[in-house]
């Protein structure tokens, strides 16, 4: 790539969900970088938190705690953080004045000291959560702009076109919202982004249900990029597709990449074609990163023991290697014991990212 | 040795009834199912691989027809059987896996009950059937005794006589004594489940308390004091009868001591925060645990009692007892008493019934052959009125229903589904030739309208559908394909009389009664089949299944779907599972467990699977055989190996280079375009519109099926002698060399 200039940062991304009394953990503090004009895969099973994390990016959620910055500036926040701390600095006080004045009866010289450090801890948090929801809001051009600048691409494109709207007002509606009213430069723009994508423009006047998967994924396709956007987010494009359909598809995404200089944020589960498509690639596993590392090394040298068990799970067209192929299983309570030592995200090799703690590190390191 | 065909699929067409016109689904396709083998059909969306699949479950759509060809299953066309037979098949012998899990689930039944419903059902209707096949077979016996025997009486054997007044008491007490050792061996086999359930509920607390994870004691204590208790049947305990009462004693114990360690505050807070269990675990138990567990291995691992011949044993002395003697011991004995007092005898009376039934096919055979070239030159002459035909039609099948041994394990599916084939072949000749003429009159009306409406200057965006004519001379032929199609498989028949020894057919045919025998006694209780279901989600790798059992479908996941609908195609331990697409819906990990259990069932079960896929990798570590469809015809076909290390078809190479694998780079062979439209199928190769490689005469002429070898065919005019050689697209030709070469790097 050459290009070192990050363009999407994802810093302790929380995004839970509420499940009756309980709150569910679809994403538990993920952090990662994209860099301009690269693809970043995210593999993992189904329910790890692949989609939530491309949608909590594009802001379809409120997410929970975390910050995500986008070419530098701050598009979406999460404030759990904050008011955990300030929660925490409340109970903190409240005990050491209790144990105060346990001790020493009335000391109102030092508890008066405490609950000021308390307030300024708070109005420092209050702060904190007043800018995170002023950065929620898309308010002003620039930064309207800048979030138009990433754009998403569907699972399913039966789901996510419209039935009732025709290809053209499917593909114009981003620039319509943006405030274009100029009827002959949208169908002029139509007409180019659809010639792009692989269709004809008499495709334009069509509805959605016309059209095969393959040429509906491409209008998918289509009406993200009319936008110009920097960044895409495609959410496994290609697994509702029929086979001879999805090289078609990806040998579109490449070719999108290559002309407007494409970053992509690729979520899929069929680790052959991330190989394939992706520069680095990030595994997850229930809600948190386990592995970030180039796609080369990831497959080359897997550390984490998740990454391995999906590794080895990859069927390949060849008879006698698939019948000698031992998959390996991963029990996440047999692998790791966290008991003694909590674990985080750590750099074993450059570029290469572990989730592990400190006797795994060493073990890994070993390894390399 | 010749592998049995369990399902064979003739000549199949099927067409689906449309406002635009006639959907040609699936085109004149072909092919067996061997016993314990995997065929894999792989193809895009519309290719007709579902079709063919529900065709075979008989649960094709309204609008389907089945316009030709056949189905064979056990002695019957599947496309022809009314709907009341096909019950009996459906679910019990042919099962399915959809690919959608969630939407074959009823959403509103409990996961225990979806399982054990068709166990319940087909359980009741099994017990019917079996003592019907039992008791037909040993009719059949009795009778091919009494007439060898009859037969050397007349001849003049001074013994025959006499043994021929002993067949009936014979066969009652084969009869008799089966019923009696099945009951044995089921109460041995429950108890031998009980302990292996035992062993493993042991082993997950041991598991979890070495961990140091949350346990509750009293509660396994209580599950084991439970499960000890179901262990009682005599020949399993055996000489343990004593240690298992020491260790229930020591369980007792175990439990009321644990019981008074609990302080009332605990036991409040336990019921209240609903947080049951510790996270000690004294050792004691721990130790009494894996003291049982041993136990139970050394149980488990005695050799097993036969239970064939002991049931005979009590049958006859309903007080011999075997169960304080070792195994082998108890099954030495009942073995010499039950050769010296029944079997031999029983076995030279089976054995001449073999003989003599086979003798008696042979001729029957010869007969029906004459018969047969009759018939064909009968057909061939052509000029005969429709009552001729049938009368003919029917004396031949007769003779061909002569020919069939009624004492043959394995049906004779050609010779079964004969008189069917026939009469049905002769009324679509009287058919076509009523027919052909309204054809030719639409199609010239079609054609001339269109070319009416084109000549005006309009838009036509309809074709003229072309005319299916069958000129009667065609369907005379097709006539005589069915009846010479009989004729190789007798000549067949005869050549190999003979060869196959009389005592091995004694033997299976003895197995066949057995177990016939067991499916009228075994009575499943609602008990039996929930403890069944356990076994069975337990196998197909569901975690807790006591606790899933309860369950509703929606508390699942993807992958747990999946395998509990495994669990409910093998509830009926069907012949052949079908599977549609099982893994499209799931993710890396979780198809590769849920193939790896089709695999592990498919050998542990004998099954014979029909694996319907679009995604060769999955199908390379599956498959025995694939067939490649496109557009409804079988495009390549052939074994694994022959289809992954040299295929043949550019659709096939297509597939194969359009999915990237680890060691892809560079642009992907995508394949342009679509499937054509099956209103109108192409003339040519149906793959030809998309094809780089395709010629002139690939859009003018269907390729017919090549041999590339024995096992593997291909339908391209790039097999033709003529054709030009092309090469292979690189990224196959490189794929197919490293996987070479990582072959031989293995080898070394």
């Amino acid at each position: 790539m050459g290009n070192d200039e990050i363009l999407l940062k994802v810093e302790h991304l929380c995004q839970y969900f509420r499940a009756g009394r309980k709150e569910f953990k679809a994403v538990d503090d993920i952090s990662f970088e994209v860099k301009r004009g690269e693809v970043f895969g995210l593999v993992g099973e189904s329910g790890c938190g692949k989609t939530t994390t491309g949608r909590a990016i594009v802001k379809l959620y409120d997410i929970t705690s975390g910050n995500i910055y986008f070419k530098g500036k701050r598009v979406g926040a999460g404030t759990r953080s904050y008011e955990k701390m300030i929660e925490s600095a409340r109970k903190e006080t409240r005990e050491k004045i209790k144990l105060l004045r346990s001790k020493s009866g009335e000391n109102s010289a030092e508890i008066s000291a405490l609950r000021a450090r308390m307030r300024e801890v708070i109005s420092q948090q209050k702060q904190s959560i007043g800018e995170a929801r002023r950065d929620n809001r898309r308010v002003g051009t620039e930064k309207r702009n800048l979030i138009t600048q990433i754009q998403m691409i569907f699972q399913d494109p039966i789901a996510s076109l419209d039935p009732r709207m025709t290809v053209r007002d499917i593909i114009a509606e981003g620039l319509v919202i943006s405030g274009i009213r100029d009827q002959a430069y949208i169908n002029e723009k139509v007409y180019e982004i659809l010639e792009v994508v692989g269709l004809v423009r008499e495709h334009a006047d069509r509805y959605p249900h016309e059209f095969s998967g393959g040429q509906r994924q491409r209008i998918g396709i289509a009406r993200a990029v009319i936008m110009q956007p920097e960044m895409i987010i495609a959410d496994e494009p290609i697994s509702a597709l029929d086979v001879s359909v999805q090289a078609q598809v990806i040998n579109l995404l490449n070719d999108l990449r290559a002309r407007f200089g494409l970053t992509i944020l690729f979520i899929a589960h069929d680790l052959s074609v991330v190989k394939y498509f992706s520069d680095r690639i990030g595994v997850m596993y229930c809600g948190k990163l386990v592995e970030i590392a180039s796609s080369e090394e990831l497959f080359h040298r897997p550390l984490h023991p998740y990454t391995k068990s999906l590794l080895s799970a990859i069927p390949l067209p060849d008879p006698h290697y698939e019948k000698k192929r031992i998959r390996k299983t991963y029990n996440p309570l047999a692998e790791h014991d966290y008991s003694m030592c909590l674990p985080s995200m750590r750099e074993i090799a450059p570029e290469h990212f572990v989730y592990c703690n400190d006797e795994e590190e060493e073990r890994y390191k070993r390894q390399c | 040795m010749e592998k049995e065909v369990k399902l064979s699929v003739r000549n199949l067409r099927i067409s689906f009834r449309t406002d635009a016109g006639k959907v040609q689904a699936v085109r004149d396709i072909s092919f067996d199912l061997y016993k314990g083998e995997t065929l894999a059909i792989v193809g895009e969306s519309g290719s007709g691989k579902s079709v063919t699949s529900k065709a075979i479950m008989g649960i094709s759509a309204v609008n389907a027809m089945v316009e030709s060809g056949e189905i064979l299953y056990d002695g019957q066309d599947l496309t022809r059987i009314p709907e009341t037979e096909m019950h009996k098949l459906r679910g019990d012998k042919i099962a399915m896996i959809f690919q959608d899990p969630l939407s074959s689930l009823n959403p509103i039944m409990r996961i225990g009950r979806q399982i054990t419903e068709a166990m319940l059902l087909k359980n009741k209707a099994n017990r019917k059937t079996g003592r019907k096949a039992f008791h037909k077979k040993l009719r059949a016996l009795s009778e091919m005794m009494i007439a060898s025997l009859t037969e050397k009486k007349a001849l003049g054997d001074a013994e025959a006589g006499e043994k021929l007044r002993k067949v009936d008491g014979y066969i009652q007490t084969f009869d008799g004594f089966n019923r009696k050792a099945i009951v044995l061996e089921n109460s041995y086999n429950h108890a031998k489940n009980t302990a292996e359930e035992l062993i493993s509920i042991i082993a997950d607390y041991l598991f979890l308390a070495e961990k140091k994870q949350r346990t509750d004691t009293i509660f396994t204590l209580k599950i084991i004091r439970r499960k000890l208790r179901n262990i009682r049947d005599k020949y399993f305990v055996g000489g343990y009868k004593n240690a298992l009462n020491a260790y229930m004693v020591g369980v007792n114990d175990e439990i009321l001591s644990e019981k008074s360690k609990r302080s009332v505050k605990e036991i409040w807070r336990k019921r209240h925060t609903r947080k049951e269990g510790d996270f000690e675990v004294s050792k004691a138990v721990v130790t009494l645990c894996e003291n049982l567990q041993a136990t139970l291995r050394e149980m488990l691992s005695q050799p097993d009692y036969n239970f064939f011949r002991i049931g005979y044993c009590v049958y006859k002395q309903p007080n011999t007892d075997f169960s304080q003697r070792s195994a082998l011991e108890a099954n030495a004995m009942a073995y010499q008493f039950l050769m010296d007092d029944y079997m031999k005898e029983f076995l030279s009376l089976a054995k001449g019934a073999v003989e003599y039934a086979e003798k008696q096919t042979l001729q029957g055979k010869r007969i029906a052959l004459q018969a047969l070239d009759e018939g064909v030159k009968f057909f061939q002459r052509g000029n005969f009125t429709a009552n001729e035909a049938e009368s003919v039609a029917r004396t031949i099948t007769q003779a061909v229903i002569g020919g069939i041994n009624p004492l043959a394990v394995v049906k004779d599916n050609t010779a079964y589904t004969f008189g069917g084939a026939l009469l049905r072949e002769v009324e679509r000749y009287f058919y076509y030739i009523r027919n052909n003429q309204k054809e030719e009159t639409r199609f010239l009306k079609q054609t001339r309208k269109r070319e009416r409406l084109l000549a005006k200057g309009k838009r036509v965006d309809w074709q003229v559908v072309p005319k299916s004519v069958v000129s009667p001379d065609e369907q005379l032929k097709n006539i005589v394909a069915v009846m010479e199609r009989v004729c190789v498989k007798f000549y067949k028949d005869i050549e190999n009389a003979g060869k196959a020894d009389a005592e091995t057919v004694c033997v299976e045919l003895i197995d066949y009664l057995k177990e016939k025998a067991s499916q009228v006694v075994f009575k499943l209780s609602k008990r039996m089949a929930k403890e069944r279901a356990i076994k069975l989600m337990d196998e197909v790798g569901i975690p807790e299944p006591r606790i899933r059992y309860r369950q509703y479908p929606f508390e699942f996941s993807g992958g747990m779907r999946q395998r509990i609908v495994i669990a409910i195609a093998l509830s009926a331990n069907p012949d052949i599972l079908i599977c549609d697409e099982p893994t499209t819906a799931l993710d890396v990990t979780i198809q590769s467990q849920i193939l790896e259990l089709i695999n592990r069932l498919k050998t542990e079960r004998k099954l014979s699977i029909i694996f319907i896929t679009h995604d060769l990798g999955v199908v390379a570590n599956m498959a025995d055989r694939i067939a490649v469809m496109y557009a409804g015809k079988i495009v390549e076909y052939g074994t694994a190996d022959d289809l992954f290390y040299d295929p043949r078809h550019p659709y096939t190479w297509a597939l194969l280079s359009s999915m990237p694998d680890l060691n892809t780079e560079g642009r992907l062979d995508a394949i342009p375009g679509t499937p054509p439209n099956m209103i109108y199928p192409p003339a040519g190769d149906a793959f030809a519109a998309r094809n780089q490689y395709a010629m002139e005469i690939d859009f003018e002429r269907q390729p017919p099926m090549f041999e590339v070898s024995p096992t593997h065919r291909a339908a391209t005019w790039l097999l033709h002698p003529n054709a030009e050689k092309v090469e292979l697209p690189s990224a196959v030709a490189k794929r197919i060399q490293r996987m070479k070469q990582r072959g031989e790097k293995d080898g070394q």
